[in-house]
């Protein structure tokens, strides 16, 4: 079934015509793609790997989402797919009990949830730290050397760079909208350390956040071609009674490139948001 | 023959892709749109606004009662979104004449978040981007 849609849509996409394939880099085909003999990405080829044997993490990844795939289905993105996880709404959704919040945040959630998030920074183009783009439904783009991880985000071109030569964090930082993050290897896993978060920083639609207290450690593993698997643990004794770690699984987007997403071009939805109560009077 | 097979093609495709919608939604569906509110309005492209976070697009739409034209704004899904759904920048221009289904703004004006655009004059049927109720926060 999958192939027979893969195959409607290069169909579709041929008859389109050559204008299209020739605009732009929307779907030139990625290098060193491992594929079965149908043209389908293998996506349980082995991991690619750097000069130095590590696990190489580079490519555009998007938030695999159980909840939209069929049973069975495991296939890499070609960027026309994307959408976001379950996990962009509550990042704590497979957490039993829920995240563990300190009492003075409940409240703070409870409203904004109620409010459909009509006052979340994401709506004001204010970045995504990194926590919360894993979730989202804009694709990221790892770029990884020997000594350097940058993660380019679509939305807003931005950026975070995690450092993997295992640097000292710093002592005092300036709160930073992706902190301060440094990596070292254990094994094939890539275990970044970050600090210096900006206070309320939020990590899901809900409204959940992180504060300038938290230590992030995330525990990345690409164990084949196609998944990576980021394990993130959160300890932010200011927001949270005690650390809580969630699973936030990626998939591969092939034949796809970045394509400008600057929110501010045009934003006129703050504006025209209100609570759900207010308009059904 | 050719149009009338690119049309079928597209048409399929639309459906196997509106099976599994992308939510590329910026903001919270329900915060501004009601989707039990369905609309499809039919008029000329007045203005296209190919913008980032999400496209606009302006149309004329007469009243069927009173002929009183009304101009409709319909938001879509992103650039990125919709150069990926097999859009151009130029797909639509002043004057095409379009049918739109989409959900109306909450808040009574004449808006609406665009599910679906028909170009009249070819039946060509493209997916609008739209977030379609399925990006809101999750309900505790």
């Amino acid at each position: 079934m999958h192939c027979r849609y893969r195959l409607l849509v290069t169909v579709t996409l041929a008859i389109l015509g050559s204008s299209l394939a020739s605009a732009q880099w929307l779907s030139y085909p990625t290098a060193r793609v491992p594929r079965t003999a149908d043209g389908t990405v293998d996506m349980a080829a082995p991991t690619p790997r750097l000069a130095d044997g590590r696990p190489d993490l580079s490519g555009i990844w998007t938030a695999a989402n159980p909840s939209r795939q069929k049973a069975g289905e495991d296939v890499a993105s070609d960027g026309n797919d994307i959408t976001s996880s379950p996990q962009m709404a509550n990042i704590g959704v497979g957490l039993p009990g829920g995240l563990p919040y300190q009492s003075w945040l409940i409240p703070i959630v409870k409203e904004r949830t109620a409010n459909l998030a009509i006052d979340d920074p994401h709506i004001r183009c204010l970045p995504d730290n990194f926590i919360r783009a894993y979730g989202l439904p804009h694709l990221l783009k790892f770029v990884h050397t020997q000594d350097l991880l940058v993660v380019l985000n679509e939305m807003n071109a931005g950026y975070r760079q995690v450092f993997t030569d295992a640097r000292p964090l710093p002592d005092d930082p300036t709160p930073a909208w992706q902190g301060y993050s440094s990596a070292k290897w254990f094994g094939d896993t890539l275990v970044i350390d970050t600090i210096g978060l900006r206070e309320d920083t939020w990590i899901d639609w809900n409204g959940s956040v992180v504060t300038e207290a938290a230590k992030v450690r995330e525990e990345i593993r690409r164990s084949d071609f196609g998944h990576l698997e980021v394990k993130l643990t959160v300890d932010d004794p200011k927001a949270y009674t005690k650390p809580w770690t969630v699973t936030l699984r990626q998939r591969i987007v092939v034949d796809a490139e970045l394509i400008d997403e600057v929110c501010l071009e045009n934003e006129q939805f703050v504006e025209r948001m209100r609570p759900l109560s207010s308009a059904q009077e | 023959m050719k149009t009338t097979m690119r049309t079928t093609v597209l048409s399929l495709t639309a459906s196997v892709l509106a099976a599994a919608l992308p939510a590329y939604a910026h903001h919270s569906f329900p915060a501004q749109y009601d989707i039990a509110k369905p609309i499809t309005l039919t008029g000329k492209v007045t203005k296209v606004e190919w913008t980032n976070p999400h496209i606009f697009i302006y149309i004329d739409v007469p009243d069927e009662k009173t002929g009183e034209v009304v101009n409709w704004a319909l938001e879509m899904g992103g650039p990125n979104a919709l150069l990926r759904l097999g859009w151009k920048r130029d797909s639509l221009k002043p004057d095409d004449l379009v049918t739109v289904e989409g959900s109306l703004a909450r808040d009574g004006s004449p808006l609406a978040n665009a599910k679906s655009i028909v170009m009249v004059s070819t039946g060509r049927r493209m997916l609008a981007g739209s977030s379609d109720g399925t990006s809101a926060p999750e309900e505790r």
